[in-house]
This record gives C-alpha cells, structure tokens and sequence, in this order.
C-alpha cells in the first residue's frame, strides 16, 4: 500500500471521526466540554442548557447577540427589577442623549455589567466590572456626587455598593427621602408581627366534629387507604377547603370506579400547581425551582436536532438510535440537593427539590416548612445559628402561645415573605426577592419590626448576619445622618 | 400655526403612529414638521394632565396630593414624571424618534443637558420665548436631527413646586416662565 494512499485513509478518517464526534455533540450529547467557563450562583443549575441564555442565529452581530441576552435574563429576572423600581433600568438609556454614557458603561445590556462564565472577575451579585465601577458616570459634571453631597467628598467609590448605602437596581429603602421619613425611630417596635405572617398562622384548623366528618367522607381505593395519613388529612386546611383524596391522587375523577383506575400514588408538582398558581410562579423564579421554569429550553429532541441538519424526515431506525444513544443529559427536570453548592448536612443529598420536599404531604403543616424543612438542609453558619437567634426565641413563645401570631421570626419570615391582597395571603417562594443585596429585605419584612437605621446597620454587619442576628450591629451606616443634615441643610448639593 | 391646523396635523399624525410607529416619514414630511407635530400631542397632553389632573386636584381642591414617590405616598404621578414614563415607554417600543423633558435648572440632575446640542437649544428657547431650536448632531456615530420646545409654566403647581423644591437650583419662576425644553430626536441615517 503506497504512502499516499495511507495519507488519504487517514485524512478522510480523521475527518469522519471527527464530524461524527461533532454531530454527537450537536444532535443530543453531553456539550460539557463546550463550557467557556463555570457559571455564577445558581445559573449553574441551568448552565448546560444553552440555548435558554443563548438564542441568537449563528453568526449575530454583537448588538443583536447582546439584544437577545437582555431578553433571556428578563424571561426570568424581569418581574424583580419591576418589583425593584429599577434606580438604572434600561430603557433610561435607550434615549441617544446618553451616547456619552454608552461609551463608559453601555447599560443599555445586561451583559455590560454581568458577563457570565468569567469566574476570575466575576465580584458579588453578578458583577463583572471592578468594584468602584459608579465611578465611570458620577465621578464628573452634573452626575459628580462628591459636588452634590458634601457628605460624599472623601469617600471612594469602592464604597457605594458596598457599605449597606446604594443598589444599582434596587434602592427601594435606601433613597434619600426614605431615609429621611424614617429617621429617629426605636429600633424595635412595641408589640411587633409581620401582618401576612399573622394573618396565615391565625387561621383557624378544623375542630374535632369536622374532622370526624372529613374522615367519614373520604373516597380512596384500598392501595390508597391510610388510617396515619388520613388523621393528618382530616386536621389540614386542604379538608376545609375540601380538597380529598381523588383532588390530587386522580384529578377530574368523579365516580369511585374513575378514582380507582385513574389513582396515582405520588402525584408531582403540577398537582399542587393546579391550584396554588402563585406560589408556583415564584417557585419556578427561585433557587429551589428554576429548572421548572418554562423558559428554560429543554432537552434537545433527536428529531429536531437531525432537522437542523437537514434532514427534513430521518428514518425511525436513526432516531431511535439517536435516542438511545444520544440522550441530551441537561437539564434535568428537577434541582438536586446533591447538585447544591452551598453548605448542606450530608444526609440532606440526594433530594430532588418539589413542593413535597419542604412540605410534609398530607399534614400540610406550615410550620415545619417554615423552619425545620430549610435546616433539615442548609449547614451553613446563618442557618445552624438560628436556634440560638433571639427571631427564634420568638418563634417558640408564639407557638407556646405566650406571644400573638406573626410574632415569631422563621426562616420563611425573612426569605420567603407572605403578602396580602384581598383577603388572600401568597408565600412568595422566589427568595431572591429579599437575599441579595441584602438591602432589598429591608421594607418587606426588617421595617414590619425594626427601624430603618437598625435595620441597615444590621444587614451591613457581616458577623451579625452570620450569627442570625443574635446581638446588636457593631458598626453604624451613617446615611440617615447625612440625609437628615442635607434635609436641615437644604442649600447643599441637589437630588438624584 | 392655528389652532384648526395644527388639531389637523396632529389627527394625521395619530393616524401614522396607529399604523405603525416604525414606519418612515411621509416622504413630503421633513424632520421638523414632524417633530412639530410630535410636540403638539406631548405638549397638549402634558398640558391636560397639569392642569386637569394635578392642578385641580392637588393645588386647587386639595384631595390628593402629587408626589415623586407616588407609590409610597400613595399620590398622584407628577407631570414631569409622567411625561419621561411616556418618552420611556416609547423608548422600549422604537428607536424611530426619541424624547425627553429637560431643564438648564432642573431638580433630578439626570434632566440636565447631556449634548452640546442640548445646552445650546435650551439656552436658545430661555433667551428667545416663542422660538423653537432645530439642528443636527452626532451622537454614537449617528447622526440626529434634534429639535428643542420651550415648556412653559402653565399651571400653579409647575412654579410652586419647582420654587420650593429642595433641589430646585432657582426659586423664581413665574406664570408663563420658560422652566425648560422638550427635546425630541429622529435619527437621519435610517
């Protein structure tokens, strides 16, 4: 065999090794080498289904490709910035007056400021820009904060964002004038709850003689008949509200025949969703449930994926080949505690997170997902010191009955605030509505109990935080002070 | 330009922005005409909602009052505020035309001239009462046609408000005053 004929078997193999290994990757495999970088927070749940933050056609101009990222970081993100009265939203700067502007900090894009996969840079919060980045615009002319506030003359921008004194986003508590109204307040209020938190816990549980009528009402077949699980059934809002059995282990059947062939032992999450629809949504916001988000694409089908290859009507031997062999391994539908990366106890892998991980499924019982759902996982120091915390003192001595309902502090209390509207109260399941920056936890839940000024000196104190609030805060946020002073003052300087 | 004209022109306008807001100009409509005829339906309602809504209501008759933290006063937008959610809405929708409220003493610094353009036409409205500004200028290598309107002080609550402010930069304004400029853009390259 001649030279060159080897030189031909091995280019024309390589090539076919090697187009076979791409159109492994491209119709259904594991794109894990793809990677350019690891991904921040929680976006690693969802990092290997690209097509959800990646959507432009190959070969986009770098506007459009910037364009369409601003679209998939609001498919989710959109809600909390509106929520946030966005101090910097973009379409403040879509306006060309603001040329000048584009060419220091384009926020026009989100990924100006928050470019992912770039570990090595990427600060608190998503952010990609050096710490002291307010700088770049208020730093000179009309936007020179050091001219508008004598109090800001020698301070460094390496400080605005991070001593508990302004957002880029959300500054809802921290804006001049609320700092001013909320000036010269005792840090504690006498006789404080959180109202949503009071309504929820005062409603009242089904007494002895519907509980016995509950019990005598109930339609299962024989597999599903629990004398345990029933009892807890018949003392839960879900029996007042007359929600049985067939409500959620066969939906739509009536007859007893329907219930027992149409019966399903562990129903999942779109159970629950079909009615607590509010609640759902900010599950599929949050941490716990954003792979249930409908905006994350979804695996990659065989079919589609040989379609974009041409060809328009594969045989069924391909695609069933293709789908044994080339399954798209992300994402998976469920967020496991084993994929965490925050501290959890060891026993708490191997979890996929539902509403029945938190919620005890027929009990029905708030007040263990309030407290001990969350540290039946969470190990970290915030969470272990919980038990210790003066919130939680509180907690115990309304359960004991000693103080009203909404007096006590829980876990759900802080991150996972109810609110009212008409008569009805939702549990917002979207912790990032209070987590980070921290500030954003002052007006929905601190400010029910606390006053403003305690409650920045203590969320801007580190240790403070991490011993879950037992003690007082050891440093002061002056900006109330100087507000107040400008306020007295007001010659000094002119508003944001 | 009378007053039956101009309703005219602005029916024929509403007509166009019903028909679609990223459709070019009429091809016999020049820049200014059509930013004059933007500014008779921004200026018409923002004269409405000053004197109708906030004047009336908060100065007048004192039911409620205006606020720029309507959300937690629980108070009435402000005519300024009301007319950037407008110029911003619109922001969102096109990038065909583009406007804004502006002010050589405004109370919000981020009203203040950004362009060379800017401060020229406001200082050009303020020095000549009645006239209107035009030109054309570059920003982010394109280039705009660029009109500046006087916004006159037209009800009670425009120079209370702006002279008593604590940020206001001059705390003499007067009934007929030019307190700023409405400041309305079209691109020329598209």
């Amino acid at each position: 065999m001649s030279t060159r004929f080897l030189w031909i078997i091995w280019f024309v193999g390589t090539i076919l090794v090697a187009s076979a290994a791409l159109a492994r990757l491209y119709v259904g495999g594991d794109r894990t080498a793809f990677m350019p970088g690891e991904t921040t927070g929680v976006h690693h749940q969802i990092e290997m289904s690209c097509e959800t933050c990646h959507t432009s056609a190959p070969f986009a101009s770098q506007k459009k490709i910037r364009k369409d990222i601003n679209k998939t970081c609001n498919e989710c993100h959109k809600d909390e910035l509106k929520a946030s009265d966005d101090s910097h939203s973009i379409k403040k700067f879509k306006n060309p007056r603001m040329a000048a502007y584009w060419e220091k900090i384009d926020a026009r894009f989100c990924t100006s400021c928050h470019l992912e996969h770039q570990p090595e840079v990427t600060l608190a919060g998503l952010v990609t820009l050096p710490g002291d980045f307010c700088v770049a615009c208020h730093s000179e002319g009309e936007q020179d904060v050091r001219v508008n506030r004598e109090s800001h003359a020698g301070l460094g921008y390496e400080t605005c964002a991070t001593a508990g004194c302004h957002n880029y986003h959300d500054n809802r508590a921290l804006y001049e004038d609320y700092l001013v109204k909320h000036a010269n307040q005792p840090w504690l209020k006498d006789g404080a709850a959180h109202p949503g938190q009071a309504m929820a816990r005062a409603r009242t549980r089904p007494n002895p003689a519907e509980v016995e009528l509950y019990l005598a009402s109930v339609v299962a077949p024989e597999v599903g008949r629990d004398d345990g699980i029933e009892g807890h059934w018949a003392g839960s809002a879900h029996a007042s509200a007359d929600v049985g059995c067939a409500s959620c282990h066969a939906p739509k059947s009536e007859t007893f025949e329907e219930i027992q062939a149409n019966w399903v032992e562990s129903p999942d999450q779109s159970v629950c969703a079909s009615c607590h629809r509010a609640q759902n949504k900010t599950f599929e916001l949050g941490r716990h449930g954003m792979r249930s988000h409908p905006e994350i694409a979804k695996p990659r089908s065989a079919k589609k994926m040989l379609k974009r290859m041409g060809m328009k009507d594969p045989p069924e031997a391909l695609l069933a080949a293709v789908e044994t062999y080339l399954v798209d391994p992300a994402p998976a539908p469920l967020m496991s505690t084993s994929e965490a990366r925050v501290a959890l106890h060891p026993d708490a892998h191997g979890q996929d997170l539902t509403c029945n991980t938190c919620h005890t499924p027929h009990q029905v019982d708030i007040t263990y997902a309030a407290v001990e759902s969350c540290l039946s996982c969470h190990s970290d120091d915030h969470s272990t010191s919980f038990k210790d915390s003066p919130h939680f003192g509180l907690y115990e001595a309304e359960l004991a009955g000693d103080l009203p309902p909404g007096a006590g502090v829980t876990c759900a209390t802080c991150h996972m605030p109810k609110t009212e509207s008409r008569g009805v109260i939702t549990t917002s399941h979207n912790q990032n509505e209070t987590l980070r920056p921290n500030e954003k936890m002052i007006r929905p839940t601190c400010l029910e109990c606390h006053s403003l000024e305690f409650s920045i000196d203590a969320l801007a104190d580190p240790g403070l935080v991490a011993n879950n609030f037992s003690g007082q805060p050891t440093r002061h946020i002056e900006s109330i002070d100087w507000a107040v002073r400008r306020v007295d003052q007001p010659n000094q300087g002119a508003n944001q | 330009m009378s007053v039956k004209f101009g309703k005219i022109k602005a029916a024929f306008l509403s007509c166009a922005i019903a028909a679609g807001a990223t459709a070019p100009a009429h091809a016999e409509m020049d820049y200014e005409t059509v930013t004059d005829l933007l500014h008779l339906v921004m200026s018409s309602d923002r004269t409405v909602y000053t004197r109708m809504i906030v004047n009336r209501l908060a100065v007048q008759e004192g039911v409620i009052k205006a606020s720029e933290h309507y959300m937690d006063d629980k108070a009435l937008v402000l005519p300024a505020q009301m007319f950037r959610y407008g110029a911003e809405m619109v922001a969102e929708e096109t990038d065909e035309f583009s406007y804004s409220l502006l002010s050589l003493w405004p109370i919000n610094k981020q009203n203040a001239p950004t362009t060379p353009m800017e401060k020229e036409g406001l200082e050009y409205i303020a020095a000549n009462p009645g006239e209107n500004f035009y030109g054309e200028e570059e920003l982010g290598g394109e280039m705009y046609f660029t009109a500046v309107y006087p916004d006159i002080a037209v009800a009670e609550a425009c120079w209370v408000c702006h002279n008593e402010h604590k940020d206001t930069p001059r705390t003499d304004f007067e009934a007929g005053d030019v307190m700023g400029g409405v400041v309305i853009r079209i691109p020329m390259d598209s």
